[in-house]
């Protein structure tokens, strides 16, 4: 603190006084400005009760332009283009260009990301245990970019720099990543050129799920769920925080279910700058696999914490109709976008 | 056809003249055009866009903030987003989100805030530029009342108008002293003057730190201050010359010391006012009791100048209220429309007020010398006024 000048003793003795010779005159005033107040803004009033505004996004991002809509990422799983090997081994085949894309993350402001195939997060690549993964991957953007997966595979399809050409493709350059999809869980993938954090938190991540070979327990519904953080002004700290590249998305689009219905959650948390992320659930409890990685889940909870790059498995179904919300439970990040609202219907 | 014939030795403003005047504007208008056409043969694209944006004011009432924004950056910009303690929050924008350079708007939020509590309110522009403005005490803000009214008019006439009067009441007793005595009190007037005029310029370079960039707070201390001192010190010319009498020139000098001090309470009412806006309240009632005791002095040095003369009640009332009362309407200023801007214009034009009278002071106080050498007075009583100053505002802290 500085030290007070002669003025600031002024307005501290002032305020002294005029704090006791005006209090109650005042608190007087006070009660007809709320009146007045009140009468000029009747329609403020009418959408937000007594308690203020919701925290939340008035208006939409242009989806179109941003080439996507978390609404159909959350049961977009891409299998890729399938085909049998001499051996008898499945195998699937995608292609994946990097660029960069300015997306409208939050309406009004763009993002000048660096997407996978344009979106975020990434398409949700979906394989089962043992299935032949191909990934051809070309860097369109004016960055070096690489692909790292979580899961086996040999050092050279590990996508970082320094293990051969797929540790670092330059702009312009492609590189094909092939392995053997295992162990099954829940996975992800991102780039793993450095600076790591920034290329992260541009946006170049997405899920990897590797289904088990008997595959899982039937459900109704299947959706996937990467939560991510944007630094909108590359301080190094997250502005917004999301499910699925936009803000408040699922809070302005609740997620339509019904009673009754089986849900599984592929949820993965890529927050980048922030230690933790979490994941509660209203009015109900989940089964959860950490990592998808056995058939058994280890906990009955309502609230679950990640860490960044854990994942895990989610089921659960609603008893009654009703809006709920699900949100992280580290709260900060609820307000500032990582909310939505599950709308089970009878 | 007869001809006039022409007359050399008048300057006349002719068409040539015109003509003359007109060509470096009109080369420099074509520098401009090539400049804008060709860039000059720089590359000024600037990589990130420059914004600013300033909140001058903020308005807190029931479930609602209302931030008084002006885009001072250098081109447009549009608000995008406002997030208030880490939580995203609706707002509207009167008149619009798009705000033009050195435009104003109004970015309203349905919030339901709690008495006492800080707040951080964050604006991001389209451009995804962070501003930021703190709210460190959240509490009603005090609109134009009848009340408030009153309240701010109290407090200026605890701070300015009394004290001041307090000084003025020494005027009896002072008239017993001898020319000596007067000369000291006289120069320890031009200390006390000197003291408050460097703490009023340090106050204005102070402020003018948070006015707007674009409206330069420097420029507008040198030109309140310079123009005021070269107003009065006319103004002060002007009136020996029409009456010429000795007496009157020491009561406009009065006069002109009650003004400077005027203008000077002025900028400390405005200080009341805005920290009562933003809610640094402090309690410690005997601060005010300190500081009526260090403003007596303000009194003492309107009356200095008159002390061998014989002013009526009336001219002595009206230069203790020309003094003090200005604290008053600065307090209203400051309390309901707080202006950085004005705030410095203030100050500046008390800045050169206070030195304009100094300098007055300073002729009077060499008529004095030039009947009797007497250099040691005016050196103790020039310090004796800064160190009563000083001392007091010692006493106080």
């Amino acid at each position: 603190m500085k030290p007070l000048s002669r003025r600031d003793f002024l307005k501290v003795g002032g305020l002294a006084f005029i704090t006791t010779a005006g209090a109650t005159a005042l608190s007087q005033n006070t009660k007809k400005e709320e009146q007045g107040h009140t009468h000029e803004s009747t329609s403020h009033v009418m959408q937000q009760g007594d308690h203020g505004d919701l925290p939340g996004t008035v208006g939409e991002v242009d989806h179109e332009a941003n080439g996507f809509n978390p609404t159909d990422i959350l049961t977009d799983f891409d299998y890729g283009e399938v085909s049998t090997l001499p051996n008898g081994q499945t195998l699937r085949e995608y292609n994946i260009i990097s660029f960069n894309k300015n997306v409208e993350v939050v309406p009004g402001i763009e993002f000048p990301a660096w997407t996978y195939n344009g979106r975020i997060p990434g398409p949700t690549i979906r394989a089962t245990e043992g299935d032949r993964i191909r990934i051809h991957f070309s860097n369109g953007s004016n960055h070096p970019h690489s692909m790292h997966f979580h899961g086996f595979h040999p050092g050279e399809m590990d996508g970082v720099p320094g293990t051969g050409p797929g540790g670092l493709v330059e702009p312009g350059g492609a590189f094909t990543y092939e392995f053997d999809a295992e162990p099954f869980g829940l996975h992800l993938y991102h780039c793993h050129v450095f600076p790591l954090a920034r290329h992260i938190a541009k946006g170049l991540y997405g899920a990897f799920i590797v289904d088990p070979k008997e595959g899982r327990p039937p459900v109704d519904r299947e959706m996937v769920m990467v939560m991510n953080g944007i630094d909108i002004d590359f301080d190094d700290a997250n502005d917004f925080y999301a499910v699925n590249g936009i803000p408040f998305h699922y809070q302005n689009h609740p997620i339509q279910i019904h009673v009754g219905e089986k849900i599984r959650i592929y949820l993965v948390n890529i927050l980048e700058f922030d230690l933790i992320n979490s994941f509660h659930l209203h009015a109900n409890f989940f089964n959860y696999y950490p990592t998808g990685t056995s058939l058994i889940p280890s906990e009955f909870t309502d609230t679950i914490i990640q860490g960044q790059a854990q994942r895990g498995i989610l089921e659960f179904s609603y008893k009654y109709p009703g809006m709920y919300m699900f949100h992280a439970h580290v709260t900060e990040f609820a307000e500032l976008g990582w909310n939505g609202m599950f709308e089970v219907m009878p | 056809m007869t001809q006039t014939t022409p007359q050399p030795t008048t300057k006349r403003f002719t068409f040539r003249t015109f003509i003359l005047l007109l060509i470096p504007i009109i080369l420099l208008a074509g520098v401009i055009a090539l400049f804008l056409s060709t860039g000059g043969g720089l590359n000024l694209q600037a990589p990130v866009p420059v914004e600013n944006l300033d909140v001058e004011n903020y308005i807190l009432a029931h479930n609602n903030i209302d931030l008084y924004v002006r885009n001072t950056g250098p081109e447009e910009l549009t608000i995008a987003s406002v997030i208030i303690n880490e939580a995203v929050m609706p707002f509207t924008v009167d008149p619009s989100p798009t705000i033009p350079r050195l435009g104003t708007a109004r970015v309203h939020i349905n919030y339901a805030w709690t008495e006492g509590e800080a707040y951080g309110v964050t604006i991001f522009t389209s451009n995804a530029i962070p501003f930021g403005v703190d709210i460190p005490v959240a509490f009603e803000t005090p609109r134009p009342s009848q009340s408030t009214f009153w309240g701010f008019t109290l407090i200026g006439l605890y701070v300015g108008v009394i004290p001041v009067f307090l000084g003025i009441f020494w005027f009896p007793a002072l008239r017993q002293l001898g020319r000596r005595t007067m000369t000291f009190l006289m120069a320890a007037t031009a200390g006390l003057l000197i003291f408050l005029g460097f703490d009023t310029l340090a106050e204005a370079l102070e402020v003018a730190a948070e006015v707007p960039s674009a409206f330069q707070g420097i420029g507008l201390i040198a030109i309140g201050s310079v123009a005021t001192f070269l107003l009065l010190d006319a103004i002060s010319k002007r009136q020996t010359e029409v009456t010429g009498s000795e007496t009157d020139r020491r009561l406009a000098i009065a006069l002109m010391i009650a003004i400077g001090i005027g203008f000077h309470n002025l900028g400390e009412g405005l200080a009341i006012g805005a920290a009562y806006n933003v809610g640094e309240i402090a309690l410690g009632t005997f601060l005010v009791v300190g500081f009526i005791i260090q403003n007596i002095t303000e009194g003492l040095g309107i009356i200095a100048p008159v002390l061998r003369d014989r002013p009526s009640i009336g001219r002595l009332a009206l230069m203790g209220l020309i003094g003090g009362a200005p604290a008053i309407i600065g307090a209203w200023i400051g309390g309901y429309t707080p202006s950085p801007f004005l705030a410095v214009l203030f100050l500046a034009i008390g800045t050169g007020a206070i030195f304009e009278v100094v300098y007055e002071i300073g002729k009077l106080i060499q008529k004095d010398t030039a009947r009797e050498s007497m250099p040691l007075t005016v050196f103790s009583g020039v310090l004796t006024g800064m160190v009563v100053l000083w001392v007091t505002g010692l006493l106080i802290k």
